[in-house]
């Protein structure tokens, strides 16, 4: 006769995870298009970022921009996809293209069929800029938007997850996570939970965030953009510089016997502290360090790179230099990369995954291009210039207004 | 498949101000009347938070609140996923409305405009510091939204409050987005069949069986509205014993919610 199992714990118990395989990936970003140039950027310590010249968006400030996209070509677009024409589906595509990313899904949908394989893509603003640009066109007697205006191939958050699922012919459960500047983080979360009830047998988790109007004035609005090139954790940093981004990864259920990039924990919390200013000792990121060190069974000795959110903005670099004192203390090697990005916003997450992987593969820890004095208060270290060395496990912290915070653990079995 | 239990049920739309007005018009015993719905006030709200606030973070709010008075688990100790199709709604309208003019937004307006405002805005008022989701998926959202949160209910053996909610929105928006009546629905769901529980649900994801059938009582104008979807997840609670309800979860996809 067997015991009975106690009873379930309602208490927050995370459990160890088994980790997940991650059998692809690409980032196409203002540092480089696809993964080799990125690389190429973060060795040569060769920012993206650049002083911001859009006609359309004439701000005092620096961007990272994907030149590409300026060609509104809708051409490009998959002919029976071109209701999606827009610039952050343009970008979705070139992503896509890159890496061999295409190749390595259709060869995930041959062995667990288009059913079993998941599509989950952040985003925080998606095309609102095709919205913004009607409004500009509207009649001006009726205040009626232009006759050939979607909204929902375009504006809609769903809209590139949608696009980005019928390119890739997956018919698997598919969904947008929308957390501001955590979104493309939180979906190798969902991602996890999905495979590990078998519901899937794998995902493609993404994140595509494009420049727009709303995030360009809406954060200069807030003061939170710099006048110069952002500075993440500079004494004498002034704010973020916006960017945008896409990027991939193919997410499976590992075996026992799997080599290579995994995604070993993650953790997710609130900050309940404020809608777009982070609690001032980054106790919700600490938490979520945390609980990704939890889920994957390492203590903070194992961890040997943080590519840390850092967007530059003063309140947030104290915050979470914070937060990850109080975790690793000052041994562990850490920097942001949106000195070489910018801040690309929902899709931040997938960004800087890709950059952990990166890590990875090459055994390298990337510096900081447009920092020169870490403020002392930063009480972490902050590697100004990017070296080799051995890297196994590297953590990734994305947070974003509302106080979502999540932060994600990555490693690379022999 | 998925086993989850329903401790508790929210409801906000026109003519259903609450859950036990829902419950009889679903379990047909009583004839659904369209009445305008009073403006959602949120209790947990501070007064300023509650000025500053969209009308979606307070139809949100107000209706997690409805369902948390009916269940003795606390806010903090849940997981949070919000679901909606167009979050920003009427701030969408005015941020573009202000971005094709002078171009000065409001701090406020934009930081409400993001698609997390109402469940930043919730965990702040309750003081709820665990995982908190926020999904999109477009006319398929209630699903979607469903589908996350009890894979994380079972995942991490969590109690869940789900939220799902679609705001009016004004024209032009509504040229293009019909969402003409507010709809919300909250549940709170939990792992393993316990007293307090209305419900069992087996949640499966199946092939799509044709086109989603909407309850008749559901009045046109809401098929717009992604939440109000949801309301055939509800009538299978008013009706014990091997109840279906199929939730159009994308275009080949139905999530089957089997009552045990």
């Amino acid at each position: 006769m067997s015991v009975a199992e106690p009873p379930a714990t309602r208490s927050i118990h995370i459990q160890n995870m088994i980790p997940i395989a991650i059998s692809s990936y690409t980032t196409s970003n203002a540092a480089g298009i696809g993964n080799a140039a990125t690389a190429h950027a973060l060795r040569e310590g060769r920012s993206g970022l650049v002083p911001n010249d859009l006609e359309w968006a004439p701000l005092p400030c620096w961007i990272g921009r994907i030149a590409d996209l300026d060609i509104d070509d809708e051409l490009k677009m998959p002919t029976t996809l071109r209701e999606f024409g827009c610039r952050n589906n343009r970008l979705a595509l070139l992503a896509l293209g890159q890496d061999g990313f295409v190749a390595a899904v259709g060869d995930a949908r041959r062995r667990f069929g288009t059913e079993r394989v998941g599509v989950f893509i952040g985003t925080s603003t998606s095309g609102i800029l095709s919205t913004e640009i009607a409004y500009q066109q509207r009649e001006p007697q009726s205040g009626r938007l232009p006759a050939d205006f979607r909204y929902e191939t375009t504006h809609s958050l769903d809209a590139t997850t949608e696009f980005v699922r019928r390119v890739l012919g997956l018919t698997g459960p598919a969904m947008t996570i929308s957390t501001a500047c955590s979104s493309s983080a939180k979906v190798f979360c969902l991602a996890e939970r999905l495979i590990r009830l078998g519901l899937i047998d794998a995902a493609v988790v993404g994140g595509v965030d494009s420049l727009c109007h709303t995030t360009l004035y809406g954060f200069s609005s807030l003061q939170l953009v710099a006048p110069d090139v952002c500075r993440p954790f500079d004494i004498a940093r002034r704010g973020l510089s916006i960017g945008e981004a896409a990027g991939f990864a193919l997410l499976e259920r590992s075996s026992p016997a799997s080599a290579g990039l995994q995604l070993l924990g993650y953790g997710e919390t609130s900050d309940a502290h404020h809608m777009s200013t982070p609690h001032p000792e980054g106790e919700g990121a600490g938490r979520a360090m945390q609980e990704a060190l939890a889920r994957a069974g390492l203590t903070p000795g194992d961890i040997d790179y943080i590519n840390l959110h850092g967007t530059a903005t003063p309140a947030n670099d104290r915050a979470e230099g914070h937060a990850v004192h109080d975790v690793f203390g000052e041994a562990v090697a850490c920097s942001s990369t949106k000195g070489f990005t910018g801040h690309t916003l929902g899709a931040a997450g997938i960004t800087e995954a890709a950059i952990a992987l990166l890590c990875l593969e090459n055994d390298f820890i990337p510096g900081s291009p447009t920092t020169e004095n870490v403020d002392p208060e930063t009480r972490c270290a902050i590697v100004l210039k990017g070296r080799q060395g051995r890297v196994r496990q590297v953590m990734s912290n994305s947070f974003g207004f509302g106080g979502s915070n999540c932060a994600l653990l990555f490693g690379r079995s022999p | 498949m998925m086993r989850i239990s329903v401790d508790a049920v929210g409801v906000l739309a026109p003519g259903l101000p609450d859950w036990e007005t829902a419950r009889a018009v679903l379990a047909r015993q009583r004839v659904y009347v369209a009445t305008a719905l009073d403006s959602p006030q949120p209790e947990s709200l501070a007064p300023a938070e509650r000025r500053r606030s969209s009308p979606t973070v307070r139809l949100a709010i107000s209706v997690a609140e409805q369902a948390l008075r009916q269940t003795a688990l606390l806010p903090p100790d849940m997981a949070m996923v919000f679901s909606s199709y167009e979050a920003a709604g009427v701030i969408t309208h005015q941020l573009c409305e202000a971005l094709a003019g002078s171009r000065e937004v409001s701090p406020t307006q934009f930081h409400n405009s993001v698609h997390n405002a109402p469940s930043g805005y919730y965990s702040i008022a309750m003081n709820a510091r665990r995982a908190a989701g926020s999904v999109c998926r477009g006319e398929w959202s209630f699903a979607a939204g469903l589908l996350n949160a009890a894979a994380q209910v079972i995942a991490d053996n969590l109690p869940v409050l789900y939220v799902c909610y679609d705001s009016p929105l004004p024209p032009p928006m509504c040229e293009v987005m019909p969402v003409l009546e507010p709809t919300a629905i909250a549940l709170v769901l939990t792992p393993g069949n316990g007293p307090a529980s209305l419900a069992t649900w087996d949640v499966a994801i199946v092939p799509r069986r044709g086109a989603a059938v909407w309850p008749d009582w559901v009045p046109p104008v809401w098929h717009a509205n992604a939440s109000a979807r949801g309301f055939a997840a509800l009538e299978s609670i008013t009706n014990p014993g091997g109840c279906v309800a199929l939730l159009p979860l994308s275009p080949e996809l139905d999530l089957e919610l089997t009552r045990c």
